[in-house]
């Protein structure tokens, strides 16, 4: 195609995802990861890298393998086999260590049903020796403003909403400062004020130097909050990179185009259907609606046609296939071709 | 959050009530409310009993001041002891199990404190309530002791047990919160074990095993119970006891806190390093291979140094004990048919014994599928034989020698004494020993290796719980029907060790129909079981090697 040859310098090159993402000492670096249950590959050799200050996101469908890999980056579980570094420190010989400079967020994270909120975060506070009693709730304050809680300090975690449980291990998560967070899902039940929040509040932490590491279900939402991610299915690695390069190495880049002209709409379409990139032309609506695989440049190019022939535009919008409806897509192909089947 | 983050000051070496895991219980079990509910209630039972027994003993008995006082202690200790070990225990093992079922317990896992911290934590911060009740009842104690003038060396070494024993079953709670999965279970099998401890254990004691007993608090209540008795009472347990001095280990002599301090915290130690391998890496087994072993060997070691010392001098003999308290007979002399009970129990326990120690190292399928696949990875040629998902085979099969040898020697010893001059264990008994822990063993790591947890219990239900049932009704039914019964029960692992003690030691008196069946009976079911031995390791070998080809198969895959 014409964009692949445009784009080749730059592209993606799914043979050797290494080359793009990993520059020098990468905050996280996941190397040859493997995670079995039973007969069950969960992971299948996972290698991703990681550098300081990047937001990093994991997508894939249900049972693609996020959860079992944040739980070995978390020195929660151990692995078949497979190397991973956070900040430098060999996780599986230094597990304490790697635990000073980390937090985890679960999915669906849990809170004690005895303890009020700052009890709860002090005795975190206390066993990353965040200093003494005053320090400690200064702290804890602090974090519990950044997840807008502090009027829940002296109530029951039990008490909390769903969505308050999700901030308020989100603020547990913040308390020592990590240098790495790897976080499971944490927007989910968030309301939109909660995800807003969430966001300004992981990139404050990068720009801070610290390396985040999230996966979620919502991928729109994953792929404003993040510098780079990653596809997972089934336990592989299909593509890394920024959103961009990861929608051309997926092949999707068609998008839907809409246009709204103020007269001839009929002409406009025929004239539409003849040009090359082009499919799928209809109306919808007062408007034309048609796919177009073309790169940026081919769409100026379009454009400017269309305002040569003059035709009266008022309007043109861009809808990107979503991830979701990639992730869709692979998800559903990779079922088909099944490349990762338990070896049974 | 953009400045960076200030240096904070270097925390100060930790001490216990530091521990945040132990501040955390602290805090939530301390709630004033219901903090100063419990201690109302415990501090008005204790008052009771106080007041209660004192009274009593003081005007209805018309005991001196001092003796009444004496009397509330015994009372006031079984009170503490039910707070302390009942109580503690079950929140202990609840507390833990909580923690996992909600999910809070992997926030533990994470926080950067050493293993034993933790463990630490867990272990004085559940139970935080428990140990405040039992200090609420704590005055009416020292009040009873000052006022009965007790001595020290009366009550020092008793609440030293108590507080040890605590420990030892706060950390059984512990071990077993973190090995049942289910609140409710946890709560019951922790409370289950100090039932057991207390009722089934000092009976096991009187046929030959004492070590056991060295895990409660009997040994040193017994030892100092009589300075903290009114003292008429006191003297004749005194006396009592003046004819059962101390505890001989082999040649040694000990005082009984001596040997019970020295018993539980070898247990307690072993208990904490289960907990420390769970919170290090959850996927381990409670206990290495060698270290099981090790263990093994060790409670052979106890079980024989507690109890041959106590043959010659006949204290070993349940009958005597009997004799002792109801007949008081002078020329007694213990019967062939105890000897062979004794050994019927000692080989029963070792090989229950044996039979927990293989639950606990034998890799389930997954565990070593996984093994399997690091090795494949690191170009091991085979598993390290005493990492985890290596097979347990050869360690079941060292415990059965060294449980052969230890009950050979029991059996050598306790007929070779005096007392049963002219008897003698056949020859060949120590190769049937052998047969009949082998045979149990194997069998169960086999299944347990090969197809997993569930179908042990299964074969456990089939193989032992079901002959029993069947047996004991079929016993019911009438003399005759005995040599059946005889012959059903026999297929259960555990009868095997009385069985062959039975067969191995001649001239025995039990019934006619049993001895002849008996003899049949037993070679039957062992020649059954070395079949079925046989199969299952073969099978278990089959097994083993097709899981590697399954593994060794990706390479060509990939
Ligand atoms: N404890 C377990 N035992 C057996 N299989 C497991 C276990 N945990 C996860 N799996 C399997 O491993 C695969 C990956 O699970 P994982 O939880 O990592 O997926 P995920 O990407 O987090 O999915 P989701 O988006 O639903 O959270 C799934 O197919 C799951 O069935
Ligand atoms: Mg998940």
């Amino acid at each position: 195609m014409d964009w692949d040859c445009q784009f080749r310098g730059a592209c993606f090159d799914g043979s050797d995802m290494s080359a793009v993402l990993h520059p020098v000492s990468p905050a996280i670096q996941i190397q040859d990861l493997r995670v079995d249950y039973g007969k069950f590959v969960a992971v299948d050799d996972l290698t991703i890298s990681v550098p300081a200050g990047e937001i990093f996101g994991l997508v894939g469908p249900n049972g693609a393998g996020k959860t079992s890999t944040f739980k070995v980056l978390a020195t929660l579980m151990e692995p078949t086999y497979g190397e991973v570094r956070l900040a430098g420190i060999e996780i599986f010989e230094q597990p304490e260590a790697a635990r000073r400079v980390m937090a985890y967020m679960p999915d669906l994270a849990p809170v004690p049903s005895d303890l009020k909120v700052w009890e709860f975060l002090d005795c975190f506070a206390e066993a990353h020796e965040l200093g003494n009693a005053a320090q400690r709730r200064e702290r804890i304050e602090e974090c519990l403003d950044l997840v807008s809680l502090a009027d829940k300090n002296n109530v029951f975690c039990k008490t909390l909403s769903r969505g308050q449980t999700q901030r308020l291990v989100l603020a547990k998560t913040l308390l020592h400062r990590p240098k790495v967070l790897i976080l499971d899902e944490p927007a989910s039940g968030m309301d939109p004020m909660s995800r807003r929040q969430l966001r300004l509040a992981l990139r404050n932490l990068a720009a801070d130097g610290a390396t985040v590491i999230v996966s979620s279900h919502i991928l729109s939402e994953l792929s404003e909050m993040c510098t780079s991610i990653c596809v997972m299915n089934r336990g592989k690695l299909l593509a890394a990179g920024s959103v961009e390069e990861v929608r051309r190495v997926l092949g999707r880049t068609e998008r839907i185009l809409t246009l709204g002209v103020v007269e001839r709409v009929d002409e406009a379409v025929g004239w539409l259907q003849g040009r090359e990139h082009v499919a799928e032309v209809r109306l919808a609506g007062e408007r034309i609606a048609f796919s177009f695989a073309g790169s940026a440049r081919d769409q100026a190019q379009l454009v400017s046609d269309l305002v040569q022939e003059a035709f009266l535009i008022h309007a043109l919008e861009e809808q990107r296939s979503t991830f979701e409806e990639i992730l869709l897509d692979v998800s559903g192909s990779n079922a088909a071709a099944a490349p990762n089947l338990p070896l049974s | 959050m953009s400045d960076t983050p200030p240096a904070f000051p270097p925390s100060s070496p930790r001490h216990w009530w530091s521990n945040p895991i132990f501040r955390r219980y602290a805090r939530s079990r301390l709630r004033p409310q219901a903090l100063m509910a419990g201690l109302l209630v415990v501090g008005i039972i204790a008052a009771f009993i106080y007041f209660g027994v004192r009274t009593g003993f003081r005007y209805q008995a018309h005991m001196v001041e001092a003796d009444a006082e004496r009397a509330v202690l015994v009372p006031l200790l079984i009170f503490q002891a039910i707070i302390l070990f009942l109580a503690g225990t079950g929140q202990v093992a609840a507390g833990i199990t909580a923690e996992a079922d909600e999910g809070t317990l992997d926030y533990q896992r994470l926080s950067p404190m050493t293993p034993l911290a933790k463990v630490l934590g867990y272990v004085t911060g559940l139970p935080v309530r428990e140990w405040c009740l039992f200090g609420i009842t704590l005055p009416f104690t020292g009040w009873a002791l000052w006022k009965g003038e007790v001595e020290a060396a009366s009550w020092v070494p008793v609440y030293a047990a108590l507080l040890s024993s605590a420990v030892l079953y706060h950390l059984t709670g512990l071990v077993a919160g973190t090995v049942v999965k289910n609140r409710r279970w946890a709560f019951l099998v922790s409370i289950g074990v100090i039932f057991l401890l207390y009722t089934v254990i000092p009976q096991a004691a009187k046929f030959g095993l004492v070590y056991f007993k060295y895990l409660t608090l009997w040994p040193v209540v017994d030892e100092n119970i009589a300075g903290m008795m009114p003292r008429e009472a006191g003297g004749l347990i005194r006396l009592a006891k003046s004819l059962e001095p101390d505890v001989r280990f082999f040649g040694l002599h000990f005082s009984e806190i001596a040997f019970t301090l020295f018993t539980q915290i070898f247990l307690s130690l072993t208990f904490g390093m289960m907990l420390w391998r769970r919170w290090r890496r959850a996927e381990s087994h409670l206990l290495g291979k060698a270290w099981a072993l090790g263990i093994f060997a060790w409670m052979q070691l106890m079980l024989l140094g507690n109890a041959l010392p106590l043959i010659a001098p006949g204290l070993l003999f349940p009958s005597r004990q009997f004799n002792r308290r109801f007949f008081r007979e002078e020329n007694w002399q213990p019967q062939v048919s105890e000897a062979v009970v004794m050994i019927g129990v000692y080989g029963a326990v070792t090989l229950l014994l044996m039979v927990v120690l293989t639950l606990i190292i034998t890799p389930g399928t997954e565990q070593q599928i996984t093994g399997l696949q690091r090795g494949r990875k690191l170009g091991w040629k085979r598993l390290p034989p005493l990492s985890d998902p290596a097979s347990s085979l050869w360690i079941v099969v060292l415990m059965a020698v060294a449980g052969a040898a230890g009950w050979t020697v029991f059996s050598t010893q306790l007929l070779g004494s005096e007392w049963f001059a002219g008897h003698q264990l056949v020859p060949y008994a120590s190769g049937a020993f052998l047969l009949v822990l082998l045979g149990g063993g194997l069998i169960c790591q086999g299944v347990l290796e090969a197809w997993g947890g569930q179908r042990f219990f299964l074969v456990c239900v089939f193989g032992a719980v079901l002959p029993v049932m069947v047996g004991g009704i079929v016993a019911s039914v009438g003399d005759r029907s005995l040599t059946a019964a005889t012959w059903l029960a026999g297929v259960l692992p555990v009868a095997s060790p009385v069985y062959a003690a039975v067969v191995l030691v001649p001239t025995v008196d039990v019934p006619r129909d049993v001895v002849r069946a008996l003899p049949r009976a037993f070679w039957f079911w062992q020649v059954v079981t070395a079949l079925a031995t046989g199969w299952v390791v073969w099978r278990l070998r089959e097994i083993r090697q097709a899981r590697r080809a399954l593994v060794y198969k990706e390479d060509g895959r990939s």
